[in-house]
């Protein structure tokens, strides 16, 4: 224990990660700023002045936002059910929640074509019902990535947010009752409290996701409907422009990095605020 | 010549020094415990000598060799965590038989010997059991097993009953002390429960802030405690400075104590039980060892009484089997007798 | 019970129908028996899941995901234990931030680490296609191993390895005698967690496979670009039922609690 040499163990993994994700990443990052003879940051400004860039920019943001609120919406009262319910049957839903999460996500995307295609499920029954004529063009929509996306990623929501509501009391509900609260309002002053740190971390691994997310943006989006993933491979592996696909992979990088961070210090200055 | 010697011992865990220029010696078969608060450093003697923590200087020395830096896996101590530290993987017999199984004893020797140390303990049929499925007193008892059955050259005990019911706690005490003696076994044991120390132990450390208060046998420390720290631990409620005056100690308030001891200090300090004042109504011949006083609070314990009185020299706690309750601001006289008077040292 | 009220229970029925039904769809579909993907289905076969074993490409990016799987699961283990061991068992200045360090693959969006890897590793250092991909894998799925093996060494008791070595182990043997046997289950779980990440993975395989070696999600893609009969539909149930497999084995080892206890 006296020389320490436990910490050598340590190195392989360090190794590892600075010689494959380090710098590899740096390299890229790098080359956005790097020109023949020196520096410059000229790149990301003309990237935004690019109006269809742009907009494939804010379509990306615009796509993770309704669906991280989506998923806190459906997945808020849904955990808050499963929370109160026998830890026996509790199981049974962790289970359908982490299924989906296990599986390909090629698989899920795949089930969603299957619905919303042409001859889907959807058009089927709006046609059947007559409530339109032709079927709807609802494939390779925002409309389909964001279900695409929510389906993907609802579960994550689901277990953050159960993970925190399983260790709120219900006697503290009673308690709150009991000193002349109604159940709204008990519910909004006690449950609803300790549970935004769930909804937090749940937030953020949703809005992250779908910021990044690839295979369903891909199948369900196609070149129809870009995001900043399918920008970057388009670039780099169909027009071999990687510069351009680097430029792309490094503003995905820098926006990822700032959302995490800037939730990071809301939460913290928020609970700061509630212990203070 | 002592068989365990701690010799100006340091150690530190970063920037807290834990024990400083710490001295201590036992001698072969004596059963030595280790009494203080938490933090008083007791644990962290305990695994200095096991060789958990490394002293940043001093020396430890076992059996005349240096033992200060042998690896722990090459000393032949025997250790009883305060959580037992079973292996929860294994059965009790291989919990019982992994010390065995390291020094690479023929597999019938572990077998005889397991079963051995099994039936001294009490858990014959329960080898093939998983610590999981034992009581914590069996569990307890599985510890025992284990740190005995290599034939330690120490044994050394961390707390380990402090997580027994209080019945169960008392029984295996007795039993400890008896496979000690049993096998002639050098122990060292840390506690902070003073009467299950008292009663099991030959010699007494009583520690505080890393140092040694008094080393001593139990029924020394009990009756003559020699800080104020080990006269408090001990269930020395009241104290009182004296000065000496032409010849005679006195109170700051001019009365006379006579003292069973004459100790030369410039200060003294004495301290008293609540059961070695004695009561008297107002008014006695005696004058010395006297304190008039006032009754503020009396609670009923059952055997007796106890008042906490006021006296111009502060507040004391007096236990008496009065017949009646004292009432409350009722004036009585406080007798010291002078054989149950102790002079300690001041704490710092 | 009274806390749930008819509505909150309605609306969480609806809500895993939302998470169920489309993999429902997708088994029914499978066994549909005509060449259009249709729900329901006119009759029904199993055509489709035999067809499956007829996609030569299939088969053969089946064994290559399953190749990669679990050497680059092997290599995390063999990198993320040690790590996961120091950084849970030690207190040492910088420690936190190296556990961010270790997890840290998990933030960077996987495409732009797919395409980086592909820069760096294909283009400039000119390593073969495998090489990229088994590199690839092996980093991104090292927090899992991490964070999986970190949350059992959270319930592990020190002081048994303080037992150990007292009774005559080494450091070496107190691990693999004591660490390991009661790390076991972590180390299953992660094994499984990182194997199913690895094998389902796409952004990062999509840059790393080349002519002659790719992966069956990526073989899966491309199939949907250009075909739109039931095989995938056949394959996706093929592969439920070996994620239903795994998730037991999870369940069995780590608890399915710790799904919800990040």
């Amino acid at each position: 224990m006296k020389y320490r040499l436990h910490y050598l163990l340590l190195i392989p993994a360090i190794l590892f990660l600075i010689l494959f994700l380090v710098i590899p990443l740096f390299i890229t990052l790098l080359s956005t700023v790097r020109t023949d003879g020196g520096w410059t940051l000229s790149r990301y400004p003309v990237f935004f002045q690019d109006f269809y860039l742009r907009d494939i920019y804010f379509r990306t943001l615009k796509i993770a936002a309704i669906t991280t609120l989506a998923a806190a919406v459906m997945g808020f009262p849904t955990s808050y059910y499963i929370s109160r319910t026998a830890k026996k049957y509790r199981g049974i839903y962790i289970i359908l929640a982490v299924f989906p999460l296990l599986t390909s996500p090629v698989v899920r995307s795949f089930s969603w074509m299957i619905i919303l295609g042409k001859n889907g499920i959807v058009n089927d029954f709006l046609v059947r019902i007559g409530f339109i004529g032709e079927p709807l063009n609802l494939l390779y929509t925002e409309f389909s990535v964001i279900m695409g996306l929510l389906y993907l990623f609802l579960p994550l929501m689901i277990l953050s947010l159960v993970g925190v509501m399983e260790n709120i009391d219900s006697e503290l509900l009673r308690a709150a009752e009991s000193l002349g609260a109604s159940r709204l309002t008990a519910f909004l002053k006690i449950v609803l409290p300790l549970s935004l740190p769930g909804l937090v971390i749940g937030a953020s691994l949703v809005f992250t996701g779908s910021l990044t997310a690839y295979t369903t943006p891909m199948l369900l989006g196609g070149d129809k409907t870009q995001v900043l993933s399918t920008l970057v491979y388009k670039n780099a592996l169909a027009l071999f422009d990687w510069q351009q696909a680097s430029l792309v992979a490094s503003i995905m990088v820098i926006t990822t990095f700032t959302v995490v961070i800037s939730i990071n210090w809301f939460s913290g200055k928020f609970n700061r605020g509630e212990a203070g | 010549m002592a068989l365990l010697s701690l010799d100006d011992l340091t150690v530190s865990y970063g920037d807290n020094t834990v024990l400083e220029n710490f001295n201590l010696e036992i001698n072969q078969g004596e059963f030595v415990s280790l009494l203080g608060p938490s933090g008083c450093g007791k644990t962290t003697t305990l695994r200095a000598i096991a060789g958990f923590v490394n002293p940043g200087s001093g020396r430890i020395v076992f059996m005349g060799k240096d033992y200060t830096n042998i690896p722990v896996h090459k000393k032949q101590f025997g250790f009883v965590f305060q959580n037992y530290a079973l292996f929860p993987h294994m059965s009790v017999f291989d919990n019982v038989a992994f010390g065995l199984k390291m020094q690479k004893t023929p597999v019938a020797e572990i077998k005889k010997r397991v079963q051995e140390m099994l039936e001294l303990v009490g858990l014959e049929g329960f080898a093939q059991r998983h610590p999981g499925e034992l009581s914590g007193g069996q569990q307890q008892r599985v510890a025992l097993a284990r740190a005995l059955v290599i034939k330690p050259d120490l044994l050394l005990l961390d707390e380990p009953l402090s997580n027994l019911d209080a019945k169960l706690r008392v029984e295996m005490r007795v039993e400890i002390r008896n496979i000690q003696q049993q096998l002639n076994l050098t122990t060292v044991y840390v506690t902070h429960d003073q009467e299950e120390c008292f009663s099991i132990s030959d010699r007494v450390v009583v520690m505080k802030d890393g140092k040694i208060e008094q080393y001593d046998q139990p029924e020394v420390i009990y009756r003559y405690p020699m800080t104020e720290f080990v006269a408090r631990f001990v269930g020395f409620e009241n104290f009182l400075d004296l000065k000496e005056k032409d010849g005679r100690l006195v109170t700051n308030n001019g009365i006379e104590f006579k003292l069973d001891r004459n100790d030369e200090l410039a200060k003294y300090r004495v301290a008293v039980r609540p059961d070695d004042i004695v009561i008297k109504e107002v008014g006695g011949d005696r004058t010395a060892n006297v304190l008039t006083a006032k009754v503020k609070i009396s609670t009923f314990l059952g055997k007796e009484y106890q008042y906490l009185v006021e006296t111009e020299l502060g507040e004391f706690v007096v236990n008496a089997a009065t017949v009646n309750r004292i009432k409350n601001g009722e004036q009585i006289e406080l007798y010291f007798p002078e054989e149950n008077i102790r002079i300690v040292k001041e704490a710092l | 019970m009274n806390e749930k009220g008819k509505s909150l229970t309605l609306f969480t029925f609806l809500v895993y129908l939302f998470l169920i039904a489309p993999l429902l769809i997708i088994t029914v579909t499978a066994f549909g028996q005509s060449e259009f993907l249709k729900f329901p289905p006119d009759s029904f076969s199993i055509r489709w899941f035999l067809n499956v074993f007829e996609v030569e490409m299939f088969m053969r990016t089946f064994l290559i995901s399953l190749e990669v799987a679990c050497i680059a699961t092997f290599i995390a283990l063999l990198v993320g234990i040690p790590a996961a061991y120091v950084i849970s068992r030690y207190r040492f200045r910088g420690r936190k931030i190296l556990e961010s360090f270790f997890l840290s693959p998990v933030l960077i969006p996987q495409i732009v680490f797919g395409f980086s890897l592909f820069n760096y590793l294909v283009i400039k250092l000119r390593l073969p296609v495998f090489t990229g991909l088994l590199i690839g894998h092996t980093i991104f799925i090292i927090p899992y191993i991490i964070r999986v093996i970190s949350a059992s060494l959270a319930n592990f008791d020190y002081e048994i390895e303080e037992a150990a070595v007292i009774f005559g182990a080494n450091r070496i043997k107190t691990f693999f005698m004591i660490v390991l046997p009661n790390i076991s289950s972590g180390v299953v779980a992660g094994f499984i967690l990182a194997f199913i990440n690895s094998f389902n993975n796409v952004p990062i395989s999509v840059f790393l496979t080349g002519p002659g070696v790719s992966t069956l999600p990526i073989q899966m893609m491309s199939y949907v670009e250009y075909y739109f009969d039931p095989t995938i539909a056949a394959l996706s149930v093929l592969l439920m039922g070996m994620t239903t497999v795994l998730m037991f084995i999870i369940e069995r080892s780590l608890g399915l609690s710790y799904f919800t206890s990040k």
